[in-house]
């Protein structure tokens, strides 16, 4: 054994160097995460500031001027916030437990004003411009304190995914404790896990595709799957 | 993720890497002298060597087996088979028969079948040679076996040695992958174990061992379903070295289906924890060596992988079941959510370990397949099997444990 020792302590060795460089490796790939992260929300950022500016171009030049404008943006702005709050998901998913976490959530923080700041704009633009585009709230837990919520989730990514220009879904992390999700709750009388509001109307607890089909059409018959 | 999936992530990373690094440093460390094997004596001086062979219904096989005895190049008085008829019900008893001459053929005709470590002390008993080998009656050797492994015996601190051991037939994709576990698992890997002196076994086919050592340890273990593996613990006891030659191999027969892979396999494992229980008192002592920490990490590999692998089965299937329940909800709609955008960010680190692992194993078989000149074409499918034979030793060992916990019996 002792003829070998040279053997096992240089094993110990590049077996530990090893799990370093992996381990090194993934902390690589987090702060690529967060910055792919950080991208997202400026470009999310950039096209808020645009329809700010659009809206604002709009008292002054009129409304029919801004109209076409804001209507291709909104519909751009709404898959960029969903697949923004799905690539935050997946990504927290892989770093969860790790040292990035507080990052994640700070950013699904700001990501969730955004909805709610682009969800008013979208009000205010359906007025102005007859947008026929249909909205849902989409509040949600995390796992362990809403186990259906995964469920939703899937079920909204593929209705989203069939009919995306025709609806605009805002999903709020209720688990974050944002005064403004908690005024959204109350003000729509959220009280239980999953929850949808579709056109201030409000359906809780878990619902499938054909269910939520049969929800959307009540409100908007002219959606393509009605 | 799962606490425990994490936990047990890293333990059988580490066990694993550890493990595959101490082996190709060995392996490059005495890569140039792998294939040699010391002289014979100046003098030429040879010893006796007896030859020991239990057949059990072996008609279709015992006849090369002997053939390639008579034509070793060895002198033939300095030589002798003793040829143990196990109770055979087919024409075995007769085949030998044939061959027995009472001078360099002796044969032992059991009536009743006793079992194959039985009817080796038995050969062993009468043999006259200073070195015993021992070997199964379907396997068949080259003229050189004797000339390459005796004179290790030179080294007063080995007690046997052992052979490369390849596949006597190769007809299908199962005796494919039986041959390369048996290129690098009772090859190549004895050789590196050797230079560790921790080679845990004396294959079957083929084990060549001191006469006075196995007379003193009372010889092989009656009550033992693997006794050239629990043979191998009590070398390693009396303070024996167990050397392993390359340069010479025998050749054998290995299972041509699942089924009597199945069998075989279930036999060496829970033969191979039945020993451990019985030898337990060599765990983590210093007398024998490496040997004694090899054996608790190794198992503690096996026990952590086995571990890990029903966990993962666990997670995928609940997975399986958790994403079609998913499904339901969307009427099945099993396209809506596949992406074709590959994000080399969503790979965890859990991920990264598993790749490692592969290109591990990889590196391993290729180096190993290099060394061993196994020049083979088809690459792809070697890798390919090697997977699989990795996915039959989990539940091979599976079953193994549940034989042992559950106290069933396991015959030949």
């Amino acid at each position: 054994m002792v003829k070998n020792k040279g053997i096992f302590i240089a094993a110990a060795i590049i077996t530990v160097m090893l799990f370093i460089s992996i381990y090194s490796f993934n902390l690589f790939l987090n702060t690529q995460r967060e910055r792919v992260v950080i991208e997202r929300m400026e470009e999310v950022l950039d096209e808020y500031q645009e329809l700010q500016a659009l809206s604002l171009m709009s008292d002054v030049f009129g409304k029919e001027m801004t109209c076409l404008s804001l209507k291709s943006r909104l519909a751009h702005m709404d898959k960029t916030l969903w697949d923004t709050g799905i690539k935050i998901d997946k990504y927290r998913e892989v770093t969860e437990k790790f040292i990035t976490d507080p990052f994640y959530l700070n950013q699904k923080r700001k990501f969730n004003r955004n909805e709610i700041v682009y969800f008013l704009m979208l009000q205010n633009m359906k007025q102005w411009c007859q947008f026929n585009q249909t909205t849902i709230l989409y509040f949600y837990q995390k796992k362990e304190d809403c186990p259906d919520c995964d469920a939703q989730s899937f079920v909204l990514t593929d209705l989203n995914k069939e009919i995306d220009p025709e609806i605009a879904i805002f999903s709020f992390d209720s688990n974050l404790e944002l005064p403004s999700i908690q005024t959204l709750e109350l003000f729509y009388d959220v009280a239980s896990y999953p929850c949808i509001v579709v056109e201030n109307s409000t359906y809780c607890g878990l619902h499938n595709k054909n269910d939520l089909i049969s929800i959307l059409c009540d409100h908007n018959k002219n959606i393509s799957i009605c | 993720m799962n606490l425990s999936y994490t936990i047990l992530v890293y333990i059988v990373w580490f066990l694993s890497t550890y493990f595959i690094v101490v082996f190709l440093l060995t392996l490059i460390k005495n890569k140039s002298k792998l294939y040699n094997s010391p002289d014979l004596d100046k003098n030429n001086r040879l010893p006796k060597v007896s030859i020991v062979i239990s057949a059990y219904n072996e008609q279709g096989k015992i006849s090369d087996t002997i053939e390639s005895l008579k034509s070793i190049d060895y002198p033939k008085e300095l030589y002798e088979m003793i040829i143990v008829n196990d109770g055979s019900k087919d024409k075995t008893r007769d085949i030998i028969a044939r061959y027995e001459d009472k001078k360099n053929i002796i044969f032992i005709d059991n009536k009743k079948n006793k079992g194959k470590a039985a009817c080796l002390n038995q050969g062993i008993a009468i043999a006259k040679g200073a070195y015993v080998a021992c070997m199964d009656a379907d396997s068949v050797v080259p003229k050189n076996i004797l000339k390459k492994t005796v004179p290790y015996f030179d080294d007063k601190d080995i007690g046997a040695v052992t052979v490369s051991v390849e596949v006597k037939h190769v007809n299908n994709f199962l005796q494919k992958i039986i041959q390369l576990e048996y290129i690098l698992g009772l090859s190549l890997f004895l050789k590196v174990f050797s230079y560790l002196n921790c080679i845990h076994v004396t294959p079957g086919p083929f084990s060549i061992y001191r006469k006075d050592l196995v007379d003193k340890i009372g010889g092989f273990d009656v009550n033992n379903i693997t006794e050239d593996l629990e043979i191998a613990y009590r070398i390693h006891k009396s303070g024996y070295r167990i050397a392993n030659c390359m340069d010479t191999s025998v050749k054998t027969i290995t299972p041509d289906n699942f089924k009597s892979l199945y069998r075989q396999r279930r036999r060496w494992y829970t033969g191979a924890l039945k020993t451990l229980w019985q030898h337990k008192d060599i765990l983590l002592r210093k007398k024998t060596g490496f040997f004694g920490y090899f054996i608790p990490f190794n198992y503690s590999l096996i026990i952590f992988g086995l571990g890990l692998f029903l966990l993962s089965l666990y997670l995928s299937f609940s997975n399986i079941i958790k994403n079609l329940s998913l499904y339901s909800l969307t009427n099945y709609n099993f396209f809506s959510n596949l992406s074709w955008d590959f994000d080399v960010l969503r790979i965890s680190i859990f991920a990264i370990f598993g790749i490692f692992g592969i290109v591990g194993t990889i590196i391993l078989v290729t180096f190993g397949l290099d060394i061993t000149k196994n020049h083979s074409k088809k690459r792809v499918s070697i890798y390919f099997g090697y997977f699989l034979l990795f996915f039959l030793y989990q539940f091979f060992w599976l079953s193994s444990f549940f034989l042992v916990l559950f106290k069933r019996k396991v015959r030949w």
